[in-house]
């Protein structure tokens, strides 16, 4: 990992590559494997594919969910902290399952007729809101570990208060929030297999449904383990490059 | 020479809580005016200075900086830091940033400068401060002292008519302190107007134009530095001098 430390930019550029490689290749070294997974190869590309893109999704969602919560966790507006509080409380103390299926269930009953909305949509959502609570203290405590310096610096230079966010403060902050924003990214991962409950054709779920017919649930639950592996290794390279991208202020 | 006010303040309390830091300080500055601000600890310096571009709002009394009065009118505030530069204690450079980047943003964010305008300006002004070859640095690669020269830098990229200086010699070591006096010292010439905390007598003696003694939240003594420091007039200023003279 050394090497994905000196060169960060092009350990990103790698990881991404890598895993595009991954997700369009993967049915042709997979369809030589003997059965049950070689006839099966192109249902386990759509699987992985359809993992990566709830993780994708969700995750920047849930990032974008992260910083709003985090902000407003440390707002002088009382009515906005108390929602904040109350969002984190509320989906940090549930289970994931249940988000999942109270969204898949409840939502199209709120909207009207005419909207139709995916399962997917409904697992993506619930992911997005899941993973964005816990975003929610990752940012907050980042952006408390800005020294109040650095926004006294750019406010005395003539920096209007956003702008000395989304130039000082959310860097900064970002440099520390970035390990436990990777970590909840890596779950996230390995969280979306919960969308099997809604009927999303996810990574699991076809890993169940070839077993069930096959028979032969070793090999079959061995090839999803192994393309878990990939994918998250994959997002944990992408995010220790990022963080040593972030971290040249402190290199010596 | 006629001299133009520049800061005028009137009658200007500040409270920390049950703390009274400024008891009704008034005083005028003119344009192209050094001066220095003494004081111990604890006497408001810092607070009075801080309060001129708002870091620390006043609680009463009344603020103009160029005309402009400092209230809770945001425009007018953005108006004020535009004109008025800081240098802090601490430094308080950008740490995420290179040293060519702490230059540029404020010109490029603020006065909406081009990038190609803003580094050559931002080069013209390290250069000035001795440290062109540091431009690609990070904050964290430079001493404490040319952390300081590059925060002057900085503050004098958005060509501000006012510079604050907070104790800008109190964090360095010893030896570096003498590379940030001589920057100033070479800045106090060029007609700027500087409001500079301190404990460097040497400085306040050889380059302000005026001395202001802080004490209790208000101001004991406003003199020209050869009567201030051959002769005080309050005991409590008297104190101060002859304690400062035995760190010597």
């Amino acid at each position: 990992m050394r090497w994905a430390r000196e060169h960060p930019a092009w350990t990103m550029f790698a990881a991404m590559v890598g895993l595009l490689l991954f997700l369009w290749g993967m049915a042709i070294p997979l369809s030589l494997a003997p059965a049950p997974i070689g006839p099966a190869a192109g249902l386990f590309a759509d699987g992985t594919r359809v993992t990566v893109m709830l993780t994708l999704v969700a995750g920047s969602a849930g990032i974008v969910i992260g910083v709003l919560a985090g902000l407003g966790k440390l707002s002088a507006f009382l009515p906005l902290r108390w929602f904040c509080n109350f969002y984190v409380w509320l989906f940090r103390g549930t289970p994931l399952l249940l988000q999942i299926l109270f969204i898949w269930l409840v939502v199209p009953q709120i909207l009207p007729e005419s909207v139709e909305i995916s399962d997917f949509a409904c697992a993506a959502i619930a992911l997005a809101l899941n993973v964005g609570a816990y975003n929610t203290e990752c940012v907050r405590a980042g952006i408390l570990a800005v020294p109040h310096g650095q926004v006294e610096a750019a406010r005395a230079l003539g920096l209007s208060p956003f702008q000395t966010f989304m130039d000082i403060v959310l860097p900064q902050s970002m440099r520390v929030a970035l390990p436990a924003l990777a970590n909840n990214l890596a779950s996230l991962v390995k969280d979306s297999s919960l969308a099997y409950a809604i009927s999303v054709v996810e990574l699991t779920m076809v890993g169940y449904r070839i077993q069930a017919e096959s028979y032969q649930p070793i090999p079959v639950f061995l090839t999803v383990a192994t393309i878990y592996l990939i994918l998250t290794t994959a997002f944990t390279t992408l995010t220790a490059a990022l963080e040593s991208q972030l971290d040249v202020g402190r290199k010596r | 020479m006629e001299l133009k006010p520049i800061i005028e303040t009137q009658d200007v309390h500040k409270h920390f809580g049950a703390f009274h830091a400024l008891k009704g300080v008034s005083a005028t500055f003119y344009e192209g005016q050094v001066t220095a601000i003494l004081g111990p600890s604890g006497s408001g310096k810092s607070t009075f200075l801080r309060t001129l571009n708002r870091l620390e709002p006043h609680d009463s009394g009344s603020i103009r900086v160029d005309g402009i009065e400092l209230d809770d009118n945001l425009k007018h505030l953005d108006a004020i830091r535009r004109e008025v530069g800081m240098v802090f204690q601490s430094f308080n450079l950008f740490a995420h940033m290179s040293v060519l980047r702490n230059l540029t943003l404020a010109p490029m964010r603020v006065r909406k400068m081009g990038r190609k305008e803003a580094e050559e300006k931002a080069m013209a002004l390290l250069e000035r401060v001795g440290l062109k070859d540091q431009a690609l640095k990070y904050p964290v690669q430079l001493s404490g002292g040319q952390q300081q020269r590059v925060a002057i830098a900085r503050a004098l990229a958005m060509d501000p008519k006012v510079l604050l200086f907070d104790e800008p010699t109190s964090a360095l070591d010893p030896e570096m302190v003498n590379e940030v006096l001589s920057v100033m010292r070479e800045l106090a010439h060029t007609g700027i107007t500087m409001l500079v905390v301190t404990h460097e007598m040497g400085f306040a003696r050889e380059v302000a134009d005026r001395i202001i003694f802080f004490d209790h939240g208000a101001i004991l003594e406003d003199a020209a530095p050869q009567a201030f420091f051959s002769n005080p007039e309050h005991d409590r200023a008297r104190a101060f001098l002859s304690q400062v003279k035995h760190g010597y």
